[in-house]
């Protein structure tokens, strides 16, 4: 009896173990809402692209798993940085191919990859993560031929040198723009690149119907045995959520953003799995201080103690909403934790009386980017305002004139959120309120921004850390520069047979360890 | 009619080069950096300055359209500031699926809109007539998008009887092209219901049943044809807008048109693309409108012989 209990537990534990083991096989269907037409995210920085960039192409570094934690990718081991802070010695793992098969990857082709992205003649939209590099300046400038701050040691081994000590640097190599091309493959595709692109990543493009759908398929020479699962990704073009949910809804899609509306009803279904996790992101109302009226920082202060961000958050995103008290994503080192921080917390009657300190200011004015009439979001806060005596007007403007208006700083206050590119303060804090900044934020306090300065290259963490919560306290609470609302969390669902899907907390989901049982 | 039609066709060139030429004025009016619509958030002056160079955009506005216009004039309608790829093949590319969407709708407008304009007129004030043309005045008030995603949940996801969404096969047309043509046909319905009953009062109409014609001949042989001249004109004009994208109808169930493309080509600002589309879709707008001008005189010799 004893023997045959015993037999029946290893059966069960077998089973049970197969039937967790990732199956191999299979095609995935998600879907975009646009298509984006071209795979260089040296050229175009949206998250679609960045998304598709994780499938094609491989960075020298990259998320373990779901954590903002980095790990080796191309690398055989994270690269070794000299007491300084300036040198970092890089060794590529031997033996990677690129989709073709026969391509090689060597050191040459990170040089070239850093090259073309600062090239004064490409297209390189993402400069800033390759910028802290020895030279790149000159080099960006036209000046020179080679970039200084790289020293190949042989087709594996090479060091990179930076200007001053960067701290993030090697999470800048993490983001998708950072992505490693093969000189040859690039050089013999010219122009035809950005549409048929070639990298060392675990999937490769089979095909591309415009605004209808996009298929991946496994690359049979992927470096990580046994890696990717799937077979293949179909991308579909669905432009619409509402259909989208349907599509998923019908089983033709295999996961789904889910719409906040139809959260509860999705997830008390019980018929798939939900996805919930935390992003890189914070939702705002950014002032700025070089508008006549909001340059006046009681008029800040009360527009930051009028907003009930609880109230907020709940009615525009219900579940997926958490109140923000800073600007930098807690979960961030530097960040404060979540539900501390220096904001403002709602405080109606003190609002009340710093307005009638200001007296008459008349009419206050923030834009709206896009839409034909006012977002849910800007009526609460324009209702808001008006609650507590501030007569707030909030214009619509067109997206691509928004975006035009914002990088020359004309923008006098709007709603807005920022998803950030890397887990670092300094992609929130130096993007809004560093010098020359072209969020339209107006920023102008000298001695924060020289704080900024000295934060961005120190190398001891903790000091750095503290450095940022500093620096976030005197734009938050004695500035008021701007005013953090809510950070959204990510909501996916995805069909009971699929597996592995990774929502990364940088708003890519990802594929490489995704399978469908 | 030849030298009619060669008449027509040169008279359209100035409104082409009009077309173009509001078109460029109003792209370059518009706030909005096509530039800035590629490279994204990071991307600083000097990348900016430099894509702007290679793409001409620094050139002067006058030395840009005329760019334009002389290319244009060769068949070369640039290439797409997004992706490199010519406009012409992208716009060849996408309109064979728009005409087949607006073929389809077409003809579900035609069978649907004039049989019950038809029986409307004949059986005026019944109760077919009366609820038709209450289900008509709904069909042209109510928002396509909203018609379409009811479609979509009622034949698509509840019953399943058609896909809900994508351009894979005929069967991924049906639904669109029933939701597109339904919209229409409300308004061929009214129009020719109209004209029927004006027509049906006419003396001739009167002789015609005077001499012991069936009432089947008398509408189908002499009514109907005068009757049709002005529902031509609302499907002519109405096959050019359809041809020219139904933007809504193709953006719901995801089909890749004309209408998709030129939605893309506008948030993008590819300035080449938008012109390329503009321009394409006025001279279907000209050649149209000249094919109902041609049926005109088909249908009436009066007209053709002034």
């Amino acid at each position: 009896m004893r023997k045959f209990l015993l037999v029946l537990a290893l059966i069960v534990v077998t089973v049970f173990i197969f039937a967790q083991a990732p199956k191999r096989g299979g095609v995935l269907y998600d879907y975009w809402t646009s298509d984006r037409m071209i795979f260089d995210p040296q050229e175009d920085t949206y998250l679609q692209t960045y998304g598709m960039a994780r499938l094609l192409f491989s960075t020298l570094v990259r998320y373990k798993g779901e954590t903002l934690e980095l790990e080796p990718e191309l690398l055989v081991k994270m690269p070794e940085i000299s007491q300084d802070g300036l040198v970092y010695t890089f060794e590529l793992k031997k033996g990677i191919k690129f989709h073709d098969g026969k391509t090689e990857l060597t050191s040459d082709d990170v040089k070239f990859t850093i090259e073309r992205m600062l090239s004064p003649k490409g297209r390189g939209a993402s400069k800033w993560l390759f910028e802290p590099i020895l030279g790149a300046t000159a080099f960006k400038n036209g000046e020179s031929t080679s970039l200084e701050g790289f020293k190949k040691i042989d087709d594996y081994k090479f060091q990179i040198i930076l200007e001053k000590p960067y701290a993030p640097f090697l999470q800048n190599l993490a983001v998708p723009a950072a992505s490693i091309f093969s000189e040859k493959l690039v050089k013999a595709a010219g122009e035809s690149w950005r549409l048929k692109p070639v990298g060392t990543g675990p999937f490769r493009l089979k095909t591309h119907t415009p605004n209808t759908e996009i298929v991946f398929e496994r690359n049979p020479y992927y470096f990580e045995p046994g890696l990717p699962y799937l077979d293949s990704i179909v991308y579909r073009i669905v432009p619409d959520s509402t259909v989208a949910l349907m599509e998923f809804e019908a089983g033709t899609l295999d996961v789904v953003t889910i719409p906040v509306l139809e959260y509860e009803r999705i997830k008390k279904s019980g018929k798939y799995n939900i996805i919930e996790k935390e992003a890189l992101n914070t939702y705002f109302f950014i002032m700025n201080l070089k508008d006549p009226k909001w340059s006046n920082p009681l008029l800040r202060k009360a527009m930051a103690l009028a907003i009930n961000k609880q109230e907020m958050a709940q009615s525009l995103f219900g579940p997926r909403a958490v109140v923000a008290k800073s600007f930098v994503t807690p979960g961030i080192p530097g960040a404060y934790p979540l539900g501390e921080g220096p904001a403002y917390d709602y405080n109606p009657e003190e609002a009340r009386k710093i307005v009638a300190q200001l007296g008459n200011i008349g009419k206050v004015t923030a834009w709206q980017s896009g839409g034909d009439t006012l977002s849910q979001a800007n009526i609460i806060i324009q209702a808001m305002a008006k609650e507590v005596g501030i007569d707030l007007e909030i214009v619509p403007i067109e997206r691509a004139a928004f975006r035009q208006a914002r990088n020359e700083g004309k923008i006098p206050a709007g709603y807005g959120n920022w998803w950030a590119d890397i887990p670092d303060p300094d992609n929130y804090i130096e993007v809004f309120f560093g010098r020359d900044n072209q969020m339209s934020s107006g920023y102008n306090n000298e001695e924060v921004q020289e704080m900024i300065e000295k934060a961005s290259i120190e190398v001891d963490p903790q000091k750095r850390e503290e450095m940022y919560r500093q620096i976030e306290y005197k734009i938050l609470r004695e500035d008021v520069a701007i005013i953090p609302l809510f950070h959204l969390k990510y909501l996916l669902a995805t069909q009971k047979n699929v597996h592995g899907v990774i929502a990364h907390p940088t708003g890519i989901t990802l594929y490489l360890y995704a399978y469908k049982q | 009619m030849i030298q009619y039609i060669v008449r027509r066709l040169i008279f359209s060139i100035p409104v082409v080069i009009g077309v173009t030429l509001i078109t460029f004025v109003l792209l370059n009016v518009v706030p909005g950096d096509p530039v800035l619509e590629m490279v994204g958030k990071h991307a600083d002056p000097q990348t900016i300055n430099q894509i702007r160079e290679q793409l001409g955009l620094n050139d002067p506005l006058v030395i840009q359209y005329l760019r334009f216009v002389f290319n244009a004039a060769r068949g070369d309608l640039g290439k797409s500031f997004k992706t490199g790829i010519p406009v012409s093949k992208m716009i060849g590319d996408t309109f064979p699926t728009t005409l087949k969407l607006a073929l389809s709708a077409y003809l579900v407008a035609i069978i649907l809109g004039v049989s019950v304009g038809i029986i409307s007129a004949v059986k005026q004030y019944s109760l077919f007539d009366h609820s038709m043309m209450i289900v008509a005045l709904a069909g042209i008030s109510a928002p396509v998008f909203w018609v379409a995603v009811i479609a979509q949940l009622i034949f698509g996801l509840k019953l399943g009887w058609f896909p809900i969404s994508g351009y894979y096969s005929v069967k991924h047309m049906i639904l669109p092209a029933i939701v597109l043509g339904t919209r229409f046909a409300a308004s061929i319905a009214r129009y020719t219901r109209s004209a029927l009953l004006d027509v049906i009062r006419q003396d001739y109409i009167r002789t015609a049943r005077a001499k012991g014609l069936s009432e089947r001949a008398v509408i189908f042989i002499h009514a109907l044809k005068n009757a049709m001249i002005p529902v031509v004109t609302i499907l002519g004009m109405q096959l050019s807008g359809l041809l020219t994208g139904s933007i809504l109808t193709e953006s719901v169930f995801a089909i890749p048109g004309l209408g998709r493309l030129s939605l893309w080509a506008l948030s993008e600002r590819d300035y080449p693309l938008v012109q390329g589309v503009v321009l394409f879709t006025a001279v279907i707008y000209i050649l149209g409108n000249l094919i109902v001008d041609i049926s005109y005189a088909f249908l009436n010799p009066r007209i053709r012989l002034k």
